[in-house]
């Protein structure tokens, strides 16, 4: 009886280490961040004040700005896809040079975002280049304050995003068409069917999984993961004014800048349990883009 | 009467002493072997806004004697987060180096920093200038390390094109205007700079806001709740910035440039008045053939601290983690040395904090009548280093960057930094006390 029950926890000993180790790698910070989110922090430690950081970072109209500002972000989720997609197949189709198209539309993703940002950030200064083109083409209309105006700045850094994270998105549609049964395209072709037609029924159908998969982490990106974009564009601060600032900038100002780690922490928690509520859906996709291929090559 | 026992006790007694006094000789002894061996740690920043100051420590660190001293360059983003964390944990290095104002009285208001009177010399705490914001409850938590002159500066040769004498520049506001009407009609850009990383606003404040104010004392006062931004007297800055905006003298690329390449576009002859910094200075001095004015910001304000030069201070200080405080002030007082000023001088190009620095070795006249000009004539600190965090990201940075893109008025920007004032007096419940009792001592001062 007992040999049974030592056998049945064999492989948990197994893993015990491991465990340990993640616990204390993502377990500690996790069960601190929660703890500070209910203290009244200063230096390292602070008097317990229950949900009074909760109720302030609430009440503050600029943490709403902030998720105001995210959730605008997720506009650009659409125009990554379509531009993914459409890149994708045509890649896929293989025009003449695609392995160089191939390569330039990989390398955004391969520079690291504060190379790219403060590339962009020159281009588009309101005396930059990207102005300077449309002043010599008499678009003296659309010669905007990109970066400098509160009305225009986030759609800037959006551009850039999207410039930036379709290159992963174009990544993964290209693999998964890849892995496309070409017999069927071939028979459509023989049947008729046009270059949109075999496109719309049968490419985009057969990679739903995918589709889905990128626009879920594209969603975690765009709430949890653009800090690196805004810092560099916003000049460091989500500016102009407020302008560009997002949930994670408002949790590093907290933190670094205004010495309030006790409403960084608050924030921190919020922005966790959303992330956390994410993953379901994106496990979810994987499982169908997985079963998905599978499908295809069996 | 001494008994036989009594002696033979007392020779006990003599014997047990000598041991134990052996003993803590040896322990002390060993102790001060160990301090010796484990010698000072300084932790300080400055070589990204003064290149060659990491040669100067290092220089200075072999050149002292008396004990093994290890530094270490701290990043920006953590100069007080890293203190303070270590400080709490009884980690804090000897020496820390510490900004002016709030970004170190925080850390006195916790505990964390040591008082440097009684520790360094009278005299040389005087002589370092650490400033009045380093002053709380009778003591002074810092010694100068740098000065950061603050000034307005112009293009003489954009202003001889323009009509202006270069060697005159405007000292009231009515002055500016005239100045900034006839620059534009030369046909450059009159005033700005750049603002996108928002530096520029918080330059516009310290320079102007002080203009309206008889002591810094007040200022804290704003944030307290004892006085208000809503009242004209206080947001007259922000007036007078949205004038500038209104009249076009502002250069149209401003709120898309950062502060530095906006800087140099007072130098490269394309913006006629600017803000800048003295460690700027000499280079700019020189690129330019001696061709940059400095100024005293134009005078519109009627407080008694209107028209007075503008000096910051960067300074060290030791932390109560020190475990020997009076070697940590010897270093200190070694680097205030006049071979050490000289050395600072040789490494970085810049002046040490330290009135009896010998400026006959300065070159470039323009560097040494801006010392002479605001390192030794009376002056006064900024006050942007007397704003908390919250306001200054808040309101001190948005409110420049919206009035110069035109997106809001100089009474709207005083409505913003009143709600942010109040905003920040919520959060922070626990300072409201150590900042009013900071007010009342720098009314006084």
């Amino acid at each position: 009886m007992v040999m049974k029950s030592a056998l049945r926890l064999q492989p948990y000993f197994y893993v015990l280490p491991l465990i340990v180790l993640l616990a204390f790698v993502f377990g500690y910070p996790i069960v601190r961040i929660f703890e500070f989110s209910f203290k009244m922090v200063r230096g390292v430690d602070g008097p317990w004040i229950g949900l009074r950081n909760y109720e302030l970072v609430l009440s503050q109209g600029l943490f709403w700005e902030s998720v105001l500002h995210n959730l605008q972000l997720l506009l650009a989720i659409p125009a990554m896809i379509a531009i993914s997609l459409l890149v994708s197949i045509l890649l896929y189709e293989r025009l003449p040079g695609w392995k160089l198209y191939r390569i330039i539309v990989f390398i955004p993703f391969i520079l690291a975002v504060p190379i790219i940002a403060v590339v962009m950030k020159r281009m588009f200064q309101f005396s930059g280049p990207v102005n300077e083109v449309l002043r010599w083409f008499s678009l003296d209309f659309m010669a905007l304050d990109w970066i400098g105006s509160s009305n225009v700045a986030l759609w800037t850094v959006m551009i850039l995003i999207i410039w930036r994270e379709s290159a992963l998105g174009i990544i993964l549609f290209l693999a998964r068409l890849m892995s496309l049964d070409e017999s069927i395209l071939e028979a459509a072709k023989l049947d008729g069917a046009t270059w949109r037609q075999r496109v719309w029924h049968i490419i985009i159908p057969q990679m739903r999984g995918v589709i889905e998969f990128f626009a879920v982490v594209s969603v975690i990106t765009m709430l949890a993961a653009v800090f690196a974009y805004i810092f560099i564009m916003g000049g460091g601060r989500g500016g102009p004014g407020t302008a560009t600032m997002v949930i994670e900038l408002y949790i590093f100002n907290a933190l670094i800048r205004t010495s309030l780690p006790g409403i960084a922490a608050a924030a921190s928690v919020m922005l966790f349990l959303v992330s956390v509520l994410l993953i379901f859906p994106l496990f979810s996709a994987r499982r169908r883009a997985r079963a998905e291929e599978v499908g295809t090559q069996q | 009467m001494t008994t036989p026992i009594d002696c033979r006790i007392s020779r006990r007694d003599l014997i047990l002493t000598s041991a134990l006094a052996g003993a803590g000789a040896a322990l002390g002894g060993a102790r001060n072997a160990w301090a010796q061996q484990k010698g000072l740690d300084i932790w300080w920043w400055g070589e990204q806004e003064l290149p060659g100051l990491q040669k100067f420590v290092d220089s200075s660190i072999a050149a002292y004697k008396d004990t093994t001293v290890k530094s270490m360059l701290q990043d920006t983003a953590v100069v007080i987060s890293q203190f303070q964390t270590a400080a709490a944990a009884g980690n804090a290095p000897d020496i820390q180096y510490l900004w002016n104002g709030i970004y170190h009285m925080e850390s006195v208001w916790l505990g964390y920093l040591k008082a440097m009177n009684g520790l360094v010399k009278d005299d040389i705490i005087k002589a370092s200038k650490p400033t009045i914001l380093s002053h709380f409850g009778g003591n002074i938590y810092r010694l100068g390390w740098y000065p950061l002159p603050m000034f307005w500066c112009y293009n003489k040769v954009l202003f001889e094109k323009a009509g202006l004498d270069p060697e005159n520049p405007p000292k009231t506001w009515d002055e500016l205007l005239t100045a900034c009407d006839k620059l534009k009609s030369s046909g450059v850009d009159a005033i700005g700079g750049g603002i996108q990383d928002g530096y520029w606003s918080e330059w516009y404040i310290s320079h102007s806001l002080v203009q309206n104010l008889d002591n810094f004392g007040e200022m804290v006062q704003l944030f307290i709740g004892d006085k208000d931004f809503r009242d004209p007297k206080y947001h007259e800055h922000w007036v007078k910035l949205e004038e500038l905006k209104t009249k076009g003298f502002l250069n149209k690329d401003m709120s898309s440039l950062e502060l530095y390449p906006g800087i140099d576009l007072v130098v490269a002859g394309k913006l006629g008045i600017g803000q800048t910094v003295g460690t700027r200075l000499p280079a700019d001095s020189k690129a330019t053939g001696g061709k940059i004015g400095y100024m005293v910001m134009p005078v519109f304000g009627k407080g008694k601290l209107a028209g007075m030069p503008l000096v910051d201070m960067q300074g060290l200080g030791i932390s109560s983690n020190a475990e020997d405080p009076a070697a940590a002030a010897a270093f200190l007082e070694f680097l205030n040395s006049p071979e050490r000023l000289k050395a600072f001088w040789d490494t970085t190009g810049w002046l040490p904090s330290n009135t009896t620095f010998d400026a006959s070795v300065i070159a470039d006249e323009s560097v040494r009548t801006m010392w002479q000009k605001w390192g030794l004539a009376p002056n006064i600190s900024n006050i942007t280093n007397l704003v908390p965090g919250q306001w200054y990201e808040r309101a001190a940075i948005p409110t420049g960057q919206k009035i110069v893109a035109g997106e809001i008025s100089g009474e709207q920007a005083g409505e913003l930094a009143s709600d942010v004032a109040k905003e920040w007096r919520e959060f922070n419940t626990d300072m409201v006390d150590n900042y009013r009792k900071w007010a009342d001592d720098l009314a006084k001062m």
